[in-house]
Parts: structure tokens; sequence; C-alpha cells
């Protein structure tokens, strides 16, 4: 099985979040970039997906600007990734998903895979409009949200179950497809130290920015002009009492009359 | 603006989505004196039609099929995507459910849209459509300028509060579904388990939510938390440490792998706020704790909290609400 994994780095979540001088964007000075919660879930699924069906190969793919990018692909490499590819990118992006649609376009044409897994949505962003975004580019069945995929290769079949909501819905679709992933079986899994060092000295395949096709006319012109933080958050007001009556009492006076959320 | 502002609406098991009503208020608010067009997946006399019809619309397009009526997001994107072409259309909202993602993502290619999801403000503006939507968990926001021609936003829910719009005339049409692509339709939904939840409203869209965490200490405590929900009108909800013990099934979870929720007012009761829980949930409008541990990272987010045991405050605590709202206690 064939599976290319499309990962996108992140600030990792403990970092202190700043808008940049400009007040348009995040501050990425001094930011320490990771995988992305769901991708880290979709490096896991396609190593389960791996080791289940012999012989498969596993290629981590982002698009993004230098050294993140690497980075994230050297992580997933020392994860059990078997390959790696970088679509190069300048850092600032404009929010229009069709511009990473022709970006990873290419990346799946250059690497036909029978599952084309993303993360449900990322972690920073949180857009989650890629993954059917992609497959309509490819002309591919999609679905987002799935949880713990199984590949039925007699039938070149995948399966899963995801939420929506009509309940727990059970599907089959044909191979290729493009998966969003919601959680794999397992928790994603830590690389150990060697093959931590044995990444650094594995290639990475690269789609220099200038090979991508001349832009077709886009249409429209998205921009991000502010990025700031919710006021800060004091800590909770906390309701003193002497009895849980009083709390009980005093708790309902304020989301009524101060924080006016129930009639 | 040329063609009228559309919106899909989405029907469940308990007929029309809260979101997809939401998604009226908005459309017609953008809308100004122009037309606002439904389109739902579903018949004309169906009672998620007349909900529609009677919220606000100027005309809903019924198209009945049954891939379309499966939610599939490639495949409704395509029929939305020659409707909108049709008409003319250059504004398209849908709400903010899994559901209402994939046909937006879908939709920025199969109409060649600017797309964005979670979106909580927008206004018009000269060039196009101005918005704000929470990003990192709800740790920041980001403000986007989308400059048509064409534009499909996803409303995150409970997020545009205000009156509901007046009802007006509406027509409700018939519209032929255009030929669906085959490349579109391979794949098979084997069947649907109804989600295992509490009485109350879907979690993924309820204005209230109450969630309870490891705090409770077994299944059978939880009676507590239905009944303070059951007080509000509100959904259940769980920590993962609760899903995970099997205390409550996996359609409880709130959190990063469980639903994402962004409710007027969430209760946490018995939960330390741990950042997996904390991203699913913490751009509610109005935060509760109720936690034993003065100390437990949940009240740094917390608007009000409670520091005390739980089950000492619950029981006084529901009977409190019933009363302030004229229930029987
Ligand atoms: C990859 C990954 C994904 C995850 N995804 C999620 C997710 O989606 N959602 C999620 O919730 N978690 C998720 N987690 C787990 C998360 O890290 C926490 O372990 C979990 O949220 C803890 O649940 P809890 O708060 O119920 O339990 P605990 O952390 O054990 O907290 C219990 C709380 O109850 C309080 N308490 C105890 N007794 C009482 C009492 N009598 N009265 C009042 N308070 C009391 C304690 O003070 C404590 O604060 C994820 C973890 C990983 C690694
Ligand atoms: N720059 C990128 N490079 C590769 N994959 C990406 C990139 N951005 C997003 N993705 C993938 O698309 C998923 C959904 O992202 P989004 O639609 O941006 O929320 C992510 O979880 C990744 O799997």
């Amino acid at each position: 099985m064939r599976i290319v994994v499309f990962v996108k780095p992140v600030p990792e979540a403990e970092t202190r979040l700043r808008p940049s001088a400009d007040g348009a964007r995040l501050d990425t000075d001094g930011v320490k970039w990771v995988l992305s919660g769901y991708d880290e879930s979709a490096i896991e699924q396609a190593l389960l997906l791996k080791e289940a069906n012999a012989g498969s190969e596993v290629r981590a793919v982002t698009y993004g600007p230098s050294p993140r990018s690497e980075e994230v692909l050297r992580a997933c490499l020392a994860l059990g990734c078997t390959s790696a590819g970088w679509v190069e990118a300048p850092a600032d992006l404009p929010p229009d998903v069709r511009l990473k649609v022709r970006a990873l376009r290419q990346a799946a044409v250059r690497w036909p895979a029978d599952l084309y897994l993303l993360g449900q949505q990322s972690l920073d962003t949180e857009s989650g409009l890629l993954p059917l975004a992609l497959a309509m580019a490819l002309g591919v069945p999609g679905a987002n949200g799935a949880l713990d995929l199984a590949f039925d290769a007699a039938r070149n079949e995948l399966s899963f179950e995801r939420s929506s909501e009509a309940g727990v819905e059970e599907w089959r679709l044909p191979s290729p497809s493009v998966i969003g992933l919601k959680q794999a079986k397992n928790d994603p899994r830590s690389a150990k130290l060697q093959n931590i060092l044995k990444s650094r000295k594995m290639p990475i395949d690269r789609i220099p920015a200038v090979e991508l096709p001349a832009a077709p006319e886009v249409t429209g012109n998205a921009n991000r002009f502010r990025f700031e933080l919710p006021p800060p958050r004091t800590g909770a007001r906390l309701i003193e009492y002497a009895a849980p009556d009083e709390a009980a009492e005093k708790l309902v006076r304020v989301l009524r009359e101060e924080a006016k959320v129930f009639p | 603006m040329s063609g009228p502002t559309l919106l899909l609406a989405e029907t469940g098991p308990r007929g029309l989505q809260a979101a997809s009503l939401e998604t009226i208020g908005v459309a017609r608010a953008l809308a100004g004196e122009g037309p606002v067009v439904a389109v739902i997946f579903a018949g004309p006399s169906d009672t998620a039609t007349a909900a529609l019809a009677a919220a606000g619309a100027d005309k809903v397009l019924c198209l009945r099929h049954p891939f379309l009526e499966e939610g599939r997001g490639a495949a409704c994107a395509f029929v939305v995507a020659e409707i909108a072409r049709e008409l003319g259309v250059e504004l398209l909202l849908v709400g903010g459910t899994p559901f209402g993602r994939e046909v937006a993502g879908a939709l920025a290619t199969a109409w060649d849209a600017l797309a964005a999801t979670q979106v909580t403000e927008v206004r018009r503006t000269a060039n196009g459509y101005s918005l704000k939507r929470p990003v990192f968990g709800g740790r920041a926001s980001e403000s986007l300028e989308l400059a048509g021609p064409r534009v499909v936003l996803a409303l995150r829910p409970n997020s545009f509060g205000g009156a509901p719009p007046t009802p007006r005339a509406c027509a409700i049409e018939e519209h032929p579904v255009p030929t669906i692509p085959p490349a579109l339709l391979p794949g098979t939904r084997v069947r649907v388990r109804p989600a295992e939840s509490s009485a109350g409203p879907d979690l993924g869209t309820a204005p209230i939510v109450v969630a309870g965490g490891r705090g409770f200490k077994s299944p059978e405590n939880f009676h507590l938390l239905e009944e303070l929900a059951a007080s509000l009108g509100a959904a259940a909800g769980a920590s993962r440490a609760v899903t995970d013990a099997g205390w409550r099934p996996g359609s409880y979870q709130v959190g990063q792998t469980g639903r994402s929720v962004s409710p007027q007012l969430y209760i946490a009761v018995g939960i330390s706020g741990a950042i997996q829980h904390l991203v699913g949930m913490m751009s509610s409008r109005v935060i509760v704790a109720i936690n034993s541990d003065p100390n437990a990272p949940i009240f740094r987010v917390a608007d009000y909290g409670i520091v005390g045991d739980l089950f000492a405050i619950l029981p006084p605590l529901t009977k409190a609400i019933r009363t302030a709202r004229g229930l029987p206690t």
C-alpha cells in the first residue's frame, strides 16, 4: 500500500502567541514548530496501515517554507515514514485554500498513492477545508473526520467510522481516496533516539516552488489583516460561599443577571 | 450584488439543524433587501423545509437524491455549485457542522471560491467580506478579507445571536438535481448508528453544554450531570478520561480528539482542564468550572468558578436552576 500523508508544521502547544509588529499575523520569531496534532494522528494511522500491509510505503509531504518544513519532515521520518517530500513555498501564504490545493496536487501527481491522508484540520488556523478541496481537485472520493482506518487489499477498499449530526456513520471508500483523519486507533507514538539520528541523514525530495505550474487565473483575493489575542483571561471569578446552597444560588444569579446566559 | 445570497441547509435526525437556522439570520443581514435563497436536500412538505421557509428565506429549493441526503460533501458541493452558477450567486453560507466544513472545502474547488470556516463575525466591505474567526483553539483570532467574486463561509455555531429574522412570504420549489459526475459517488455509507447521547440537544451545536470529568469517580454518579443538563435544556459532554474509561459513550467527548463546541455557556464539572480538552471548548462565550482543586488549570480559562466538591454542589445547583427557570423541582 502506498500512502501519502500531508502534514503541516504548527507552533508547539506551549508557544506564547503574540501578534507581529503590524498586527496582521502571528509573530513567529523564536517559535518552535512541531507536527499539527491531527497530522500526528494521521502519521500514526499511516504507520499502523503500513505495519498491517506488508511492503507498504509511507511518504510525508509538506508545503511550506524552510527550515520548519524540513524539521517536521525529519520528525516524520524518525517516526517511521519511508520517504519525505517538500513542496517549497514562501512563509506567508494568503488564506486561500486553492493555492494549497494547487501545490499539493502537484505532489499527489508526482507521488501517486492508494491513500492520501491529512489531518481533519490544522491546529493553528483550524480551517479543515483542505481534505475535501483536494479530493475534488484530484477527482477521487474524499471524507473528513475519519476515525481508525482499515484497508482491505483484496477489495481495494478503505473503511472507517466518523461521527456526524446523523450519528456514527460507517463508510467504505474505494482506493485511492483523500481522507482527513480525526483519530487513529492509538495515540501517536514518539520517535526512538536512534531513529531521530538516522532521520537526519535521510534524503528529502524537493519540488522547488518554480516547478509549480504557472498560476492559472486566480479569481478573488484573500488576505489576513489582523491577528489578535482575546482580552487576557484574568482567571475565574470564584464564588465565595459558606454552604453549597449558597454557592448554587450565587452562581445562578451571576449567570442570569451578569452573564445573561439563560432565561 | 447581482445574484441572491444562497445558503445550504442541513437536516439531521431532529429535523432542520439549529446551525442552519442561525445561517438564515446572517444571510438576511448581509443580503439587505436582496433575496435569500435556501437549498435543502429534502422534500417540499418535509418538516425541515417548513421550518426553513418559516425562518426568513425568500425561496427554498428542494432537491431530492439519496446520495445528497447521505451528506456526501463532494456530491453536495457539486450540486450546490451548479445552482450557484445558475443563479449568479456571490455569497454562499453553510452551518459550522462537520457537513458544513466538508461542503465548504469541496466548494472552494467545485465553485472556484474563496472559503473560510468557523466564522464568528462577518460584514460586507467595498471589495467583498471582512470576517473574524478564532484560531489556535480560541487562544487567538484572525481577521480576513475575502474579496469575491465567489465566497463560501461556514459559520461557527452559536456565534450570531440577535433577533431571529422576520418571516417573509416564501416560495418552496422543487429543483431538478443536476447530473452528478460518477467520480463523486463511489463509496458506501454502510450504516448509521444514532449517537448515544443524552436526551438533550446535539452536543456540537447546543447553546449550553455541561461536561463531566474524572471527578465524578464512577459511571453511577453521572445522573448528577444529566440532571444538571436537563435543568438547563443543555447537551451533556465529557472529558476523554471519562469516555476512555467507558463511563460515557465516545460521542460525549469534548476536545481535540472529540467534538469541538462553542456554546453560549459551558459548565465543566470535575474536569482538570488539560490542553487537549481546552482546545475543544475554549471559545465558548461563558465558561464555568466546578472543581475541588483550586489550582486546576480549568480555572484559568473559566469566567466563574466554584471551588468545591461536585457531589455537594450539583444537587443544589440543579435545584436552584430549576427554580429560577420555573421548572418543577
Ligand atoms: C493525543 C491526545 C488527545 C487527547 N484528546 C482529548 C480530548 O479530546 N478531550 C479530553 O478531554 N482529553 C483529551 N486528552 C486527555 C487529556 O490530556 C486529559 O488526560 C483529560 O482531559 C483528563 O480528563 P479529566 O479532566 O476528566 O481528568 P483529570 O485530569 O483526572 O481531572 C479530574 C479533575 O476532577 C477534580 N475532582 C476530583 N474529585 C472531585 C470532586 N469530588 N468534586 C469536584 N472536582 C473533583 C480534580 O481536582 C481534577 O481536576 C487527550 C490526550 C492526548 C495525549
Ligand atoms: N501547508 C501544508 N502542507 C501539507 N499539508 C497541509 C498543509 N496545510 C494543511 N495541510 C493538511 O491539511 C489538513 C487540514 O488543514 P486545514 O484545511 O488547513 O485545516 C492538515 O491537518 C494537514 O494534513
